[in-house]
């Protein structure tokens, strides 16, 4: 799903980081995402991932997250149910589709509390329109194991947590999930996690 | 790389092999050897996923985005009610199968004799072994042999046994100070480098597409057969009717149509048909195929095919104990133990494997704590570790039952495919002594995982029972007598001298424990009676 142009994007990208120069706008010309919205997606990843991670973790997350959106596929062959006589639908619409409300929801936040963008906003201030979002109108109470659209930042939010890097995280432990690895060490407990 | 098929609808070989799946592959292999100079076409409705090279990518899209596996192994109007699986590719099941290759023992194959249960098979258990040791050589299994005499096995497992991760040998410590004794799960995947052709197993923990290849696959057999020019394969070829000999009752011909654009009728000649499409599919052109002198079916004189359709059921449970567990180290391993796979003839009746895996379910983050508040950043990661101290088992024992006459595969009038073939239907149902043990086989597997969880102050999570039959088979069940059954020991239709029924459809009964290598020791004892005639 191409939400932008080619132009657009590159003037958004312009307009937005005018000093991260032409690379970086050709970089997200092919980009779900606007340059100001990766902009958007680390203010908020700042606020909901793990500090201890360390922020080149984070911005491994957040460009796993752009990646994941960028590679969607619309109507793709979903399988069968094991169990069942079934096969599952087809891929639905691209989730990032329903990503720009939000966006421009965070921005109005921001412009509402003296910022010209969500990123340019203070981190407490930042937490305080996230804490909002996710607790009104209706409380958002999982973060889905892939993204649906729904919450961009639950969205954001499962993708790190629920993938291998947050398993990691959480274990202490470089268990590295779905990679592939030796059998030779398999009587060994993974190797604690280094930073970085 | 499907043999391209000639512009002629008509095709002749020494053998047809109707089906594409593990069996089929076993089977096509072993005719290759045996009769080298026959001419073997295999006929696969499906289409071939011989692409190798692709696999790290279907897998990487199966991970991110949950997209099938293989994508396109199923055809969207081949579809049968009541099948729990819809792949029908080049490869069959196995093209996901977890490469678990347990045995079954000697009580399946006695349990009238034993028990007054169920039916006797036509078979000794010693020579079903041999075929059992050839089965394994053939799919590559490593395993770790039982020191329980009655799991005597005449070869060594052809590869060293899967070594147990961290995660499981704190699981073996738990098990079994339960006082039940465990051994890690034999399977079809390689422990050594290059085992048939084959690279070495990497706990990329995706063996539902092992992306390396370590686990066993029926497209490495196809390929290296089609490589070497042994055999003929028609993929998106369904074949929709067997055709009598107008003289005889043996088999002449094989009908069907191209499933590509073209749909283009075929036709398939030879002196011997084998049937190696599993249980439904097998099941299902038999009874598609009646005519006028056999107006229920081929092969169904007796009124058998698509009758006591077999698998076996299951309680599972998870097990939070206090060990520290790293989910994903290699989930799919597992131990297994049999020390149930018996049951002393005068004792109440019950029969099942039990197994033993790391487990990540319900040990997920968290958005809110338990109180409803928000959690993010490094309080979700504080409130997650508190959830994790301790480890999860997940506990399956697939038990022991039998099916009734009327546990059937019907035709199905009101589901049909493009070419206007009604679709199957099955409803697997228990015969009335497996439902009188209902009560009495819950209450033992209460009693089971309960001691289990007291072995190191463990906490049973729910139990709760699969719904639907696992490892399916049955519909053309052998026998001796031909009354009672489709075929005979081989696989031979007893109403059709040139046509063999192989695998799955023939199991009486369906065991307590993984049945694919069980399918294929039958299948390719079928093949050493096919190679004679």
């Amino acid at each position: 799903m191409k939400r932008r142009t080619l132009l657009k994007s590159v003037a958004a990208a312009l307009v937005a980081r005018p000093a991260a120069g032409l690379a970086q706008a050709a970089q997200t010309a092919a980009s779900t995402f606007t340059a100001a919205d990766i902009d958007t997606l680390r203010a908020i990843a700042d606020v909901v991932l793990p500090e201890q991670i360390g922020a080149p973790a984070r911005e491994r997350a957040v460009a796993a997250f752009v990646r994941w959106h960028d590679r969607y596929r619309e109507g793709a062959d979903m399988g069968h149910t094991y169990g069942a006589s079934t096969v599952r639908t087809a891929s639905g619409p691209a989730p990032a589709r329903r990503y720009p409300p939000q966006f421009a929801s965070l921005q109005d936040a921001a412009v509402a509390r003296g910022a010209k963008s969500f990123a340019l906003l203070p981190r407490d201030a930042r937490r305080a329109v996230i804490e909002a979002l996710l607790n009104t109108p209706t409380p958002v109470t999982r973060m889905p194991a892939q993204p649906t659209g729904a919450s961009l930042i639950a969205d954001l939010m499962g993708s790190f947590f629920n993938g291998p890097d947050g398993w990691d995280a959480c274990y202490g432990a470089e268990i590295r999930r779905y990679a592939c690895r030796t059998l030779d060490d398999s009587a060994e407990p993974p190797a604690p996690i280094r930073r970085g | 790389m499907a043999t391209q098929l000639r512009t002629s609808p008509v095709h002749e070989a020494d053998a047809v092999i109707i089906g594409g799946g593990i069996t089929a592959a076993l089977v096509a292999e072993k005719l290759a050897e045996l009769r080298p100079g026959w001419s073997v076409i295999v006929v696969e409705a499906g289409r071939s996923l011989l692409d190798f090279d692709s696999r790290y990518v279907y897998r990487q899209r199966s991970l991110d985005y949950g997209e099938n596996q293989w994508p396109g192994d199923f055809i969207p109007d081949q579809a049968p009610r009541g099948m729990i699986s819809r792949t029908m590719a080049v490869g069959g099941s196995a093209l996901h199968w977890g490469g678990v290759c347990n045995r079954f023992s000697e009580e399946d194959t006695r349990l009238k004799s034993l028990y007054g249960l169920a039916v006797d098979w036509p078979i000794e258990w010693k020579e079903l072994e041999r075929y059992y040791c050839e089965a394994e050589r053939r799919l590559g299994v490593s395993g770790e042999p039982s020191p329980l005499p009655e799991d005597w096995r005449s070869e060594p497992y052809p590869m060293p046994a899967m070594p147990m991760t961290w995660n499981l040998i704190q699981l073996k410590g738990w098990a079994e100070a339960s006082g039940i004794r465990f051994w890690t799960t034999p399977q079809a995947k390689n422990t050594v480098e290059g085992y048939g052709g084959r690279g070495k197993c990497r706990r990329c923990n995706t063996c539902e597409i092992c992306p390396t290849g370590a686990r066993y696959s029926p497209d490495f057999t196809f390929k290296s057969l089609l490589a070497a020019k042994k055999i003929q394969l028609h993929d998106q070829t369904l074949v929709r009717r067997l055709i009598l000999d107008p003289a005889s009752t043996r088999i002449a011909a094989a009908t069907g149509n191209r499933l590509d654009a073209t749909g283009a009728a075929v036709e398939y000649r030879a002196p011997r048909f084998i049937l190696a499409s599993g249980y439904c599919w097998s099941t299902h052109l038999l009874l598609l195929s009646a005519n006028s002198r056999f107006p229920d079916g081929l092969a169904n004189q007796s009124d058998q095919v698509g009758r006591y359709m077999t698998g076996h059921l299951a309680f599972q449970t998870t097990i939070d104990l206090d060990a520290r567990i790293y989910p994903g180290m290699n989930e799919q391993h597992s131990l297994i133990s049999r020390e149930y796979f018996r049951c002393k003839p005068g004792a109440p009746y019950i029969r099942h494997d039990l197994r033993v895996w790391e487990n990540s379910g319900g040990r997920g983050p968290a958005m809110r704590d338990a109180n409803g508040s928000l959690l993010m950043a490094d309080a979700l990661l504080t409130d997650w570790r508190t959830r994790i101290s301790r480890g999860t088992a997940r506990v399956r024992g697939y038990f022991d039952v039998h099916p009734d006459a009327d546990s059937r595969l019907t035709l199905d009038p009101a589901s049909k495919n493009r070419f206007g073939d009604p679709m199957p239907s099955i409803q697997h149902r228990i015969d009335a002594a497996s439902e009188s043990r209902r009560a009495a086989t819950r209450a033992h597997f209460d009693t089971l995982f309960a001691r289990l969880a007291r072995a190191r102050d463990g906490r049973l999570g729910q139990i709760s029972a699969l719904n639907y039959q696992d490892h399916p088979a049955g519909g053309c069940r052998m026998g001796t007598d031909r009354a009672t059954s489709v075929t005979d020991g081989f696989g031979r239709a007893h109403d059709h001298d040139n046509l063999f029924v192989v695998g799955a459809p023939t199991l009486p009964t369906g065991g307590c424990t993984n049945s694919t290598l069980t399918f294929t020791a039958l299948a390719l004892r079928s093949v050493t009676e096919i190679a004679k005639t």
